[in-house]
């Protein structure tokens, strides 16, 4: 009996101590846990007071006469929805909105469908010319093509003016794809050699076997790609000419030069809500999809992200 | 490895000069049913509205009465992007019939030999060439001799006033002071003898935030002009022959450096200048914060921009004063320079054979029915004429040319306004204020500040500026002074301008004496 005991002893002994609940911290440890703390929320405040400032600036109201501190601290009953009833009765707003959805949904699904195939056979380790595929894959990671050749290419396409100018320049990032390909790597080969003796094609393994162990990089790989698309400003306005297809960043930025200049135009596109809160709505809105998407796609985001981190 | 390698990048090359080569596709003068289609990039007038709707009544004007088919393209709202846009257009030798440019980026497509020369082109635009281009336009435009863009004026000029509280004045039995002397007086009884009665000591005599930049206001800016004005040092540049250059050098700059850092010393100039920006400063006089500033007629009048104050202070009042005499007699409200927004003509567009539509409908621009629709869209659709024939929104809702569904319409009214009569009672009707029932005008607040003595320096805006280690270096050094990090002494004035003077000042000064001589701004 004591020997067992002693046993026992030892073994708790010889688990790391970390993950030994039995294990009473000490007091460095409660300290160290106190500093960890106070530096995670002190970093949540330094995160939540520009967001909380443009919150409250959307709602401020076109009477409010305060500093911008004290306007972070309006009571809601004060708030004003001015901003966002003008955003949302905007058809230019509106219309750029709906031009963003369309980037983001044809530009993940464009880029998803480009990257997944590409990171796959660079995965596939009996790919003859594989090294020189990678070699050539990484040359425009590492040499910007420039603007001007973009442009001339996108021009001569004819692309010009097409929603597809915006994502498709950009549908294949070289940073998501290696990525993606380290996720493949790791998948246990003889999973798909056994899949090759059952006869399947190289396609129905990347559809049957590959794809279905990989949603957690799908999904983190499509969220940097709709970000992305969703953020992008420069393609839109190099390559948009038809006003009616302007997406929301052109219109972000039109917003806020509009706001540097308000004294001058005595008429805003947005009636009689101030231009402050106007620009901090437009910026809170265009969040909004992103801020929706994330937590859906956050349990795979992680594991997503940890791709490539630990060598084995 | 290395030689498959070698042939898989030749054949990428090879792919790019193919996709490369085609160019741009040209259009042709006429087209099948006989009109002359234009490609019109343009700077909307409010840019954060939709573009003009494909119903606008023009393009049937123009396509039935002119034989114009016109496509129309919002260039984008900033200056620096619009000339991205240009420049890559240029590159892919696309650019399209008729754009709004900038004078750098022009300068640059003239050397390329993609603008064409418009100096034939003014005598088929009659009308246009009488309202909107006068020999400082033209001048705007002229590069080695030949005008390559039609040049409109832009913002209104001398648009700004130096405003002090008549309400804060009257309690303090106070006069409008007419010298720098008299001003320091009331700045300080402005800032210590609780000119609102409130009973509490948060009051200041002069407000300001530093609007700068490297061309025509330097440093400490705008806000300041009044001030420097009366040391005959408003402006970055002084254009005047016989002290051409740097203001900075001239001794009274230092006299004014003096007389702010007394302001700043004596606690009269409201502490947060430095660190404001444009809207702290508005918010600021709104809430009161000080008695004197230098504003903008709209930012200071127009009811949007008027009602938070007239909210606060139903009896307060602002009124637009002389600027104040200095020690040698001299006044200004401030430097003023004249913008323009040029058009140019791609060569092109000229080698088609469209130079004469693109006049004709430049020209149709500036007759009546153009101007009118380009400026506010259908009557009784978009306005209507008041007694005066001003376009007035009248009760046309949201259709109106100033509501959320007719302003698209107008879109294009910064290539047809010139700020005629018309165009500033449009823009700057009278009103009556909400809670003091004041009767306001941002148009008679402008008129009065033209009225004011003004420094002119028209071509400021084109002068060379400096690299950026020189610019910082200048606007660090006079915030040091004001702010009494560096005690404002004539040794250390004459080491900070030997310092800048080692940095490249010099140069930046000869460079702009240059400039000044060889186009003509020198007056």
């Amino acid at each position: 009996m004591a020997e067992a005991t002693a046993k026992k002893k030892e073994r708790v002994h010889l688990k790391p101590k970390m993950h030994n609940s039995t294990v009473r911290p000490t007091r460095a440890d409660k300290v160290f846990q106190i500093v960890v703390d106070v530096f995670m929320v002190l970093m949540l405040i330094i995160i939540l007071i520009p967001l909380w400032s443009t919150v409250t600036l959307s709602f401020r109201p076109n009477t409010y006469i305060g500093t911008y501190l004290e306007g972070m601290f309006l009571a809601p009953w004060d708030w004003s929805f001015d901003a966002y009833k003008a955003l949302l009765g905007n058809n230019g707003f509106l219309m750029a909105f709906t031009n963003s959805l369309k980037i983001l949904v044809g530009g993940v699904f464009c880029a998803l469908i480009l990257t997944i195939p590409l990171a796959y056979v660079m995965s596939v380790k009996s790919l003859p010319g594989r090294k020189i595929l990678t070699t050539i894959v990484l040359i425009p990671y590492v040499f910007d093509v420039g603007m001007i050749p973009a442009y001339l290419l996108v021009q001569n396409i004819g692309l010009m003016d097409h929603l597809a100018a915006v994502f498709l320049p950009g549908a294949i990032s070289t940073y998501n794809v290696i990525i993606m390909r380290q996720f493949f790597d790791g998948i246990p080969a003889e999973l798909k050699e056994s899949a090759r003796i059952d006869g399947c094609s190289e396609v129905q393994i990347l559809m049957r076997i590959v794809m279905p162990l990989s949603k957690a990089i799908v999904m983190t790989i499509g969220l940097y790609y709709g970000v992305s698309f969703w953020n992008n400003f420069f393609n839109a306005m190099l390559y948009i000419q038809d006003s009616n297809l302007n997406p929301l960043p052109i219109l972000l930025r039109n917003i806020l030069m509009a706001a540097g200049m308000n004294e001058y135009v005595e008429v805003s596109a947005f009636g009689n809500a101030p231009i402050e809160a106007i620009k901090a709505a437009s910026v809170f809105m265009s969040a909004i999809p992103m801020v929706i998407a994330y937590p859906f796609i956050q349990k795979y985001f992680t594991k997503g992200t940890m791709v490539g981190a630990v060598k084995g | 490895m290395k030689r498959l390698l070698s042939l898989l990048l030749v054949a990428l090359m090879a792919c790019t000069v193919v996709f490369a080569a085609g160019g741009s596709e040209k259009t042709t003068a006429v087209n099948a049913d006989g009109t002359v289609t234009i490609n019109l990039w343009y700077g909307a007038a409010i840019t954060e509205a939709g573009p003009i709707p494909d119903d606008w009544v023009g393009y049937d004007i123009l396509r039935e009465e002119h034989g114009i088919d016109l496509h129309l393209s919002v260039l984008p709202s900033n200056e620096s992007d619009q000339d991205v846009r240009i420049q890559a257009a240029a590159a892919g030798n696309s650019l399209p019939d008729l754009f709004m440019v900038s004078r750098p980026v022009l300068t640059r497509l003239v050397d390329q030999g993609l603008v064409a020369p418009v100096d034939d082109y003014y005598a088929l635009m009659p009308n246009r060439t009488a309202q909107q281009y006068d020999a400082d336009s033209i001048a705007m435009s002229t590069i080695d001799g030949h005008s390559y863009g039609f040049a409109s004026p832009g913002s209104v000029a001398k648009n700004e006033g130096l405003l002090i509280r008549k309400d804060w004045l009257d309690n303090l039995g106070l006069e409008v002071p007419t010298n720098l002397d008299e001003l320091m007086e009331v700045m300080i009884a402005f800032t210590y003898d609780d000119p609102d009665g409130n009973g509490k000591d948060d009051t200041y005599g002069y407000g300001a935030y530093i609007e700068s930049d490297a061309t025509l206001k330097g440093y400490p800016g705008a806000r300041l002009f009044p001030i420097l004005g009366a040391f005959g040092v408003d402006g970055l540049w002084c254009l005047e022959e016989e002290n051409l250059g740097l203001n900075v050098y001239k001794p009274e700059f230092y006299d004014a450096m003096v007389y702010i850092r007394q302001m700043c010393e004596e606690g009269v100039m409201d502490p947060n200048w430095l660190t404001y920006k444009k809207d702290d400063f508005r918010a600021a006089w709104k809430q009161g914060r000080f008695g004197i500033m230098k504003e903008q007629n709209a930012a200071y009048a127009a009811e949007a921009n008027y009602a938070p104050f007239d909210a606060n202070f139903p009896d307060g009042e602002w009124i637009i004063v002389d600027p104040p005499k200095g020690p040698e007699g001299l006044a200004s409200v401030g430097a003023y320079d004249q913008n323009y927004r040029i058009y140019a003509m791609s060569q092109d567009a000229v080698d088609a054979g469209k130079a004469e539509k693109i006049c004709e409908l430049l020209e149709w621009m500036s007759s009546d029915e153009g101007y009118f629709l380009c400026g506010w869209g259908q009557e009784g659709v978009n306005y209507v004429l008041d007694e005066n024939g001003v376009p007035v929104a009248g009760d046309l809702g949201d259709n109106a040319f100033s509501g959320t569904q007719g302003q698209v319409y107008t879109q294009l009214r910064n290539m047809v306004f010139y700020n005629s009569d018309t165009e500033l009672a449009s823009r700057y009707p009278t009103y009556t204020t909400a809670t003091s029932g004041k009767t306001m005008s941002a148009l008679t607040a402008l008129r009065e500040m033209q009225s004011k003595y003004w420094t002119a320096a028209i071509g400021s805006g084109q002068m060379p500026t400096p690299n950026a280690d020189v610019q910082r270096y200048y606007e660090q050094s006079l915030a040091e002074f004001l702010s009494g990090q560096r005690a404002l002494t004539p040794e250390n004035w004459q080491a900070f301008l030997d310092q800048f003077n080692a940095i490249g000042g010099a140069d930046w000064n000869a460079q702009g004496v240059a400039y000044a001589q060889e186009n003509g701004l020198v007056r």
